[in-house]
C-alpha cells in the first residue's frame, strides 16, 4: 500500500485521526480546551490546504472499489463544508473553552469528515455511512449546552432526522433490490434499462430522505426550531454545513437519476422549488426570533438552490449557452453550476449571520433573561458593536442576493440557466421572492442601524470577530471577482453530466 | 418483463419464508384452541418466572446509570460481532498477501485501527467517569 496514491484523501484521513486524538487528549489531560480549539483549527486549515492543492482534477480519481470519487463536483464541497468548519472553530474559540471543550471540537471534526465523505461517495452504501456520522455528531451538537432549549432542538432534530434516514435506506434497499449493486452507476444504468414503478417508489423515498435534510417545504418543519434552539454556532454549522451535506447527496444521487431517465420529474421539482422558496419566505415575515427569520430564510434559499435540480432535468435538448466567458456551455451544466455558486455563497453568509446572532445574544446573556436572539435586542447594533452589525448588513444584504455579494453571483448564474432552459416563470417567481425577501432583511437593517440602541457599547468577542470579518471579507470577494469561482462551479457541475 | 429476471424476483423464497413463517404459529395457536382441554389452575394462571414462584411486582425503577453501562456493553458488543467476519476475510490465503508498510498484514492493521479507536473510547469512558457508580 502507498500512501501517495491515496493523497486525494489525506485530508479526511488527518481530520479523523485529529478527532480521535483530541478525544483522547481530551479525557487524559485537565483544562484543555483552549489547546484542543486551537489543535482542531491548525487541523482544518491543514485539510483546507490539502484539498485545494488538487481543487481542479480533470479526471476523477476512484478509490476503496468505486466507493470513493475524487473529483471536482466532491473537492468543490468539501471545500464549503471545511470553510464553514474552520469559520465556526474561529467563533467557537472564544466560545468552548472549559469542561467539554474537546468533546465539541472532536464532534465539529467528526461531523466534517461525515460531511467530506458524503461529498465523495459514488456508492450508496459509503454515502449513507458518511451521512449517518455527520448527523449524529450534529444530533449531540445540538444540545451541547444542555440548556432546556437545546434538548428540544436537539430532539426535534434526531427525530426527524432518523426518521429520515429511516426512508433514506428503504429507498436504497429498493435500489439494491433492482440493481443487485449499491454502486450509484449501476443503479443508474438499471434504472434507465428497466424502469419499474419500484424505481419510482425508490425515489421518492430517497428524495423525501434527502429533502428533510435540505429543509425543502414539506419536510423543513425541523429547520427554524432547531435552528433557533441549539447552540448559536452549531446553528451556523447545521444551516452552513450539514444542509449542503443533503445537496451533496442530492446532487450525486438525483442527478445521475434525473439525466439518465430524462424524464418529466423535473416539474415535480419545479413545484417544490417554487412552493420552498415562497413559503421560506412568507413564514420569515412574521418572525421576531431573529435566528428564526434565519432558519426561514435558509428554507427559502434551498428553494432558490433546488431550481438547479429542475433545470437540469427541463434543460435537456436546449441549445449550449455562450455567455459566462467565451465558450459554450449545456444549459444543465450552468443550472448546477449556478447551485453550487449559492451553495457556496449560502454557506459563508450564513455562517457569518448565525455567528453574529451568537456575538449579540452573548451580549444580551450577561444583562437579562429574556429571549437573546429577539429582534429588540439589535436596536441600535451599528452603536453598540459596530464590527458586527457592519459584517451583519453585509450578509443581510448578500442573502437578498444584493450585488456585490457572493449572493447576488450565485443567483444571477442560477435564474439566468434557468430562463435559458425554458423556466422563465420559475424564474420570475424567484425574483420576486428575492424582492419579497428583503422585507425582512431590511427589519433586521433597521434595527440595527435606525433604532436607538438598548444598552451600552460593549466589546466584541475576538473570535467572534475574526470569524465575522473573515467571512464578510469572502462574501465580497466572490462578489467582486465572480469569474474564477464561476469557472470553478462550472468544472464540478461537469463531474455530474455525460459527456 | 420477459426474459432477464429482475433481481426483484430473487426474493420470492424470501416472501414465501415470510408467508410461512407468520402461518405456522397462528396454526398452532388455533392447533392448541381446538384440541387441547382447558382446565385453569390458580398455579397455572400465575406468571412463569423460570419456574419459582414469582416475587413482587414485574415493573421496577432502574437506575439511569445502566444505560451508560448498556452504551460501553454494546460497543464491545460490535466489536465482538466484527471479530468473527474478520476471522473470515483473514483465513483467506488471498488477503494474506496484501501487507501494509512492507510488514503488517493488511487486515491485522485494518483490525487493529478498529480495535484502537475503540480503545479510545474506553479510555474516555473511564477517564470521564461513565463506569463509575455514583
Amino acid at each position: 500500500m502507498e500512501f501517495a496514491h491515496y493523497a486525494p484523501l489525506w485530508g479526511e484521513a488527518l481530520l479523523t485521526v485529529l478527532a480521535v486524538l483530541i478525544v483522547l487528549l481530551g479525557s487524559l489531560m485537565k483544562n484543555s480546551g483552549k489547546l484542543m480549539g486551537y489543535l482542531s483549527l491548525a487541523g482544518l486549515v491543514a485539510a483546507l490546504g490539502l484539498v485545494s492543492s488538487n481543487l481542479t482534477i480533470p479526471k476523477p480519481e476512484i478509490f476503496f472499489y468505486d466507493t470513493i470519487s475524487v473529483d471536482g463536483l466532491s473537492q468543490f464541497f468539501k471545500a464549503v463544508f471545511l470553510i464553514v468548519s474552520l469559520l465556526v472553530v474561529i467563533a467557537s474559540l472564544s466560545r468552548y473553552t472549559g469542561k467539554g471543550a474537546d468533546e465539541y471540537f472532536a464532534l465539529l471534526l467528526l461531523a466534517t469528515v461525515g460531511m467530506m465523505v458524503v461529498a465523495s461517495s459514488i456508492d450508496l452504501v459509503t454515502l449513507f455511512v458518511g451521512f449517518e456520522l455527520a448527523s449524529l455528531s450534529t444530533y449531540s451538537l445540538a444540545a451541547f449546552d444542555k440548556s432546556k432549549k437545546n434538548l428540544e432542538a436537539a430532539m426535534k432534530y434526531f427525530i426527524f432526522g432518523s426518521v429520515s434516514s429511516a426512508f433514506m435506506l428503504f429507498g436504497f434497499s429498493l435500489f439494491y433490490g433492482m440493481a443487485g449493486s449499491t454502486r450509484l452507476a449501476d443503479v443508474a444504468s438499471t434504472a434507465l434499462s428497466n424502469f419499474a414503478p419500484a424505481t419510482a417508489v425508490a425515489l421518492l423515498f430517497v428524495i423525501a430522505g434527502f429533502a428533510f435534510k435540505m429543509a425543502l417545504v414539506p419536510f423543513h418543519m425541523w429547520a427554524p426550531d432547531t435552528y433557533e434552539g441549539a447552540p448559536p454556532l452549531v446553528s451556523a454549522l447545521l444551516a452552513a454545513g450539514s444542509k449542503k451535506m443533503g445537496f451533496a447527496a442530492a446532487f450525486r444521487v438525483l442527478i445521475v437519476a434525473l439525466v439518465a431517465l430524462r424524464m418529466e420529474w423535473y416539474l415535480a421539482f419545479a413545484i417544490l422549488a417554487a412552493l420552498t422558496m415562497t413559503l421560506g419566505n412568507l413564514a420569515a415575515c412574521w418572525q421576531n426570533n431573529v435566528r428564526r427569520i434565519l432558519a426561514y430564510s435558509s428554507i427559502a434559499q434551498a428553494g432558490y438552490i433546488a431550481i438547479g435540480f429542475v433545470v437540469v432535468g427541463a434543460a435537456y435538448g436546449v441549445a449550449p449557452i455562450t455567455k459566462f466567458g467565451g465558450a459554450a456551455v449545456p444549459a444543465a451544466q450552468l443550472g448546477i453550476a449556478g447551485a453550487l455558486l449559492l451553495i457556496l455563497g449560502h454557506a459563508l453568509m450564513k455562517t457569518g449571520a448565525f455567528i453574529g446572532t451568537a456575538q449579540v445574544a452573548s451580549m444580551v446573556a450577561k444583562g437579562n433573561d429574556k429571549d437573546p436572539d429577539d429582534i429588540s435586542n439589535y436596536a441600535g447594533l451599528a452603536r453598540r458593536a459596530p464590527i458586527t452589525a457592519f459584517c451583519m448588513l453585509i450578509f443581510m444584504f448578500a442573502l437578498a442576493g444584493i450585488p456585490p455579494t457572493a449572493g447576488y453571483i450565485g443567483k444571477f448564474v442560477l435564474f439566468s440557466s434557468a430562463i435559458y432552459s425554458g423556466l422563465v416563470w420559475l424564474a420570475v417567481l424567484a425574483i420576486l421572492n428575492s424582492a419579497l425577501s428583503l422585507v425582512y432583511y431590511l427589519r433586521i437593517i433597521s434595527y440595527m442601524y435606525l433604532r436607538e440602541p438598548v444598552g451600552p457599547k460593549v466589546a466584541e468577542s475576538k473570535g467572534y470577530v475574526a470569524a465575522l470579518v473573515l467571512t464578510m471579507l469572502a462574501v465580497v470577494w466572490i462578489g467582486v471577482f465572480p469569474q474564477g469561482f464561476i469557472d470553478w462551479a462550472l468544472q464540478a457541475a461537469a463531474v455530474l453530466l455525460p459527456q | 418483463m420477459a426474459g432477464e429476471p429482475m433481481a426483484v424476483d430473487y426474493y420470492i423464497p424470501l416472501i414465501i419464508f415470510m408467508i410461512v413463517g407468520a402461518i405456522v404459529p397462528i396454526a398452532a395457536m388455533a392447533a392448541i384452541k381446538i384440541i387441547a382441554p382447558l382446565r385453569p389452575s390458580r398455579r397455572k394462571q400465575s406468571t412463569y418466572e423460570g419456574g419459582l414462584a414469582p416475587i413482587r411486582d414485574a415493573k421496577i425503577q432502574y437506575s439511569v446509570q445502566y444505560y451508560l453501562f448498556a452504551i460501553v456493553f454494546v460497543i464491545f458488543d460490535v466489536e465482538v460481532l466484527f471479530l468473527y467476519p474478520w476471522i473470515y476475510v483473514y483465513a483467506n490465503k488471498a488477503m494474506q498477501q496484501f501487507m501494509v508498510f512492507g510488514f503488517m498484514n493488511y487486515a491485522v492493521f485494518e483490525m487493529l485501527l478498529f480495535i484502537v479507536v475503540l480503545l479510545v473510547g474506553l479510555i474516555y469512558a473511564v477517564k470521564k467517569e461513565a463506569l463509575r457508580w455514583v
